[in-house]
């Protein structure tokens, strides 16, 4: 197992998951597929770049992820007319969607703190006891009085909700601006994103 | 094959359990293979494991609170973020405020504005003066709104151009969106939530108010909830009403007779028509029910329907309307998802699947056979 085959795609890929939330939102017409298409694109990425790392990761990713859609879209419908997203808008340039901008050490942990206070109520409370003051799960559970497996859950529970936040920005309730954003551009390209 | 959330719970339960007591090498054998099975496994624990690792990072809010501890929500504009943390903090320690009093201070002014807290850094008198400004003003503000509340009368009118969609959040919890080129006046008062849908189209999240009830009228019909999501719809003297949540009751004045028209009970699923004839109820899954509204997030779907009411309906977003110009294909069935925005596309895939031609021009595109 390459380790730092690893490192490079967390350090290169990773970081666009927001980008590419918003991009795959624009595009796929089928909210509920979204989460699978995301996992078939970082597949098709890490499995390309075990062979050999491309130049420019971030434009791999989302030519990547262009394709897939394409393909999907081909094996989906027989009849033309229904196209279930808007090929056009897959023709985006990748510095259109997401203007580069790396995030500063503070601004990181702006984020990561949002994530943290969107956590429920239970979960945010095993992660502070457990990331914030180190307690060892043990003692998690007797601290809130729950059961060891509660809080092993709980962890598994917030990790996942921490990544969504964190990599994926929560992206869900961001669609309806985008949509009118689009509405003024009239054509649906290449506008600006909000952050 | 599992699906992709399927993946990522497990790989999140391998992470949690790795991160709890008592992990093994045995553990870290079966892990390994797990991750051998599949990329799709691999990536799964990756972006975990990433995310996992970075929230050790928030150690850095811990710094000043008491173990035991766990800070309100949204209580980080007080505690200094690692940056001005990392320095020394300037003279005496006399001016650092004690961590169970920034705690209080943060509870106390969890209901005051950001800006107020970013303003009041950790100066704990400073502090607790904004705080009872802070305080004065909701007060105040309340007195304001019971004020209005009793003369009843709060009223607001808003719309949206062609190709608009707006959001509309209402004093009461609840939410409007207004659609392309609508019209609605609001009227809030102590016994009635009132909206009047003068044009167009308009979705409804309706808080829960069981003493206020939220009225849609459109011209003599209106369309009443206590706590739901429906959408209603005006198309000259025709009434939509599509009931995607609870329960909304959808009444007439007395008709041109002078005699009674029944009111109907609409449950989730429906999707009512509301024309001079009288009301018909299509009972369906709430899934074809929202499908109907995917306006919302900038899609219209079609699902075998005459080209000309598709035509019609990307026309209530453009302003470059597309115009059917024999009527021939004016009954053609078509079907799919589009953007709205995008008529453009739409005509395009006409042309490749239909016997239709298309004559483009600066504010009409007008189909023709071919």
């Amino acid at each position: 197992m390459d380790d730092s085959l690893d490192n490079w795609f967390i350090r290169e890929i990773l970081v666009h998951e927001r980008a590419l939330m918003r991009y795959l939102l624009r595009s796929w017409y089928r909210r509920e597929e979204i989460h699978d298409l995301r996992q078939d694109i970082y597949v098709r990425v890490y499995e390309a770049a075990a062979k050999a790392r491309p130049a420019m990761p971030k434009s791999f990713m989302f030519t990547t992820a262009r394709h897939l859609m394409t393909d999907r879209l081909r094996r989906a419908r027989v009849v033309s007319i229904d196209a279930v997203g808007d090929l056009d808008a897959l023709n985006v340039l990748v510095d259109e969607i997401s203007p580069e901008r790396r995030l500063s050490a503070r601004q990181e942990l702006k984020q990561l703190t949002e994530a943290f206070d969107r956590l429920p109520e239970r979960c945010r409370e095993v992660l502070w006891l457990r990331r914030v003051e180190e307690l060892p799960q043990k003692e998690v559970a007797l601290r809130m009085g729950i059961g060891e497996k509660t809080v092993e859950k709980q962890v598994a529970k917030g990790m996942r909700l921490i990544a969504e936040y964190f990599y994926g920005g929560g992206h869900t309730h961001r669609s309806r601006q985008r949509a009118t954003a689009d509405a003024e551009h009239g054509d649906g390209h290449g506008q600006q994103q909000a952050d | 094959m599992a699906s992709s959330r399927q993946i990522e719970l497990i790989a999140s339960a391998w992470l949690a359990r790795r991160d709890g007591d008592g992990w093994s090498t045995q553990d870290q054998l079966q892990l390994d293979a797990w991750l051998r099975e599949s990329t799709a496994h691999r990536v799964a624990y990756l972006r975990l494991d990433a995310a996992w690792r970075q929230s050790d990072r928030l150690k850095a809010l811990g710094a000043g609170v008491p173990a035991g501890v766990v800070p309100e929500r949204g209580a980080w504009g007080l505690a200094p973020l690692p940056e001005s943390h990392a320095m020394p903090s300037g003279s005496g320690t006399d001016d650092e405020p004690s961590a169970p009093a920034r705690i209080a201070a943060a509870h106390r002014f969890s209901a005051s504005s950001r800006a107020m807290r970013r303003a009041s850094k950790s100066r704990p008198r400073r502090l607790l003066r904004y705080a009872a400004a802070g305080f004065a003003l909701v007060v105040l503000a309340s007195l304001a709104w019971g004020w209005r509340h009793y003369a009843a009368v709060d009223q607001a009118s808003y719309r949206t151009a062609i190709g608009g969609l707006q959001d509309v959040p209402l004093p009461d919890g609840s939410m409007i969106t207004l659609s392309s080129d609508s019209r609605i006046l609001v009227t809030l008062s102590r016994s009635e939530r009132h909206i009047d849908l003068q044009q167009g189209e308009a979705f409804f999240k309706v808080a829960k108010d069981s003493g206020r009830p939220f009225v849609v009228s459109a011209g003599d019909r209106r369309a009443i909830a206590v706590g739901t999501r429906y959408d209603v719809r005006r198309d000259a003297g025709d009434l939509r009403v599509i009931v995607t949540q609870g329960v909304v009751r959808l009444e007439s004045d007395n008709g041109p007779g002078g005699h009674d028209r029944p009111s109907t009970l609409l449950p989730a699923g429906s999707i009512a028509l509301a024309s001079d004839a009288g009301v018909m109820v299509n009972s369906g899954s709430v899934q074809r029910a929202e499908e109907l509204l995917s306006w919302r997030s900038g899609f219209i779907s079609f699902h075998d329907t005459p080209l000309a009411s598709a035509a019609a309906e990307f026309n209530r977003y453009n302003t470059r309307k597309i115009v059917i110009g024999d009527a021939s294909i004016g009954t053609l069935r078509v079907g799919g998802n589009f953007r709205w925005s995008n008529a453009e596309t739409f005509v395009r895939l006409l042309e490749l699947g239909f016997p239709v031609r298309a004559v483009r021009g600066k504010d009409t595109i007008v189909l023709k056979s071919r």
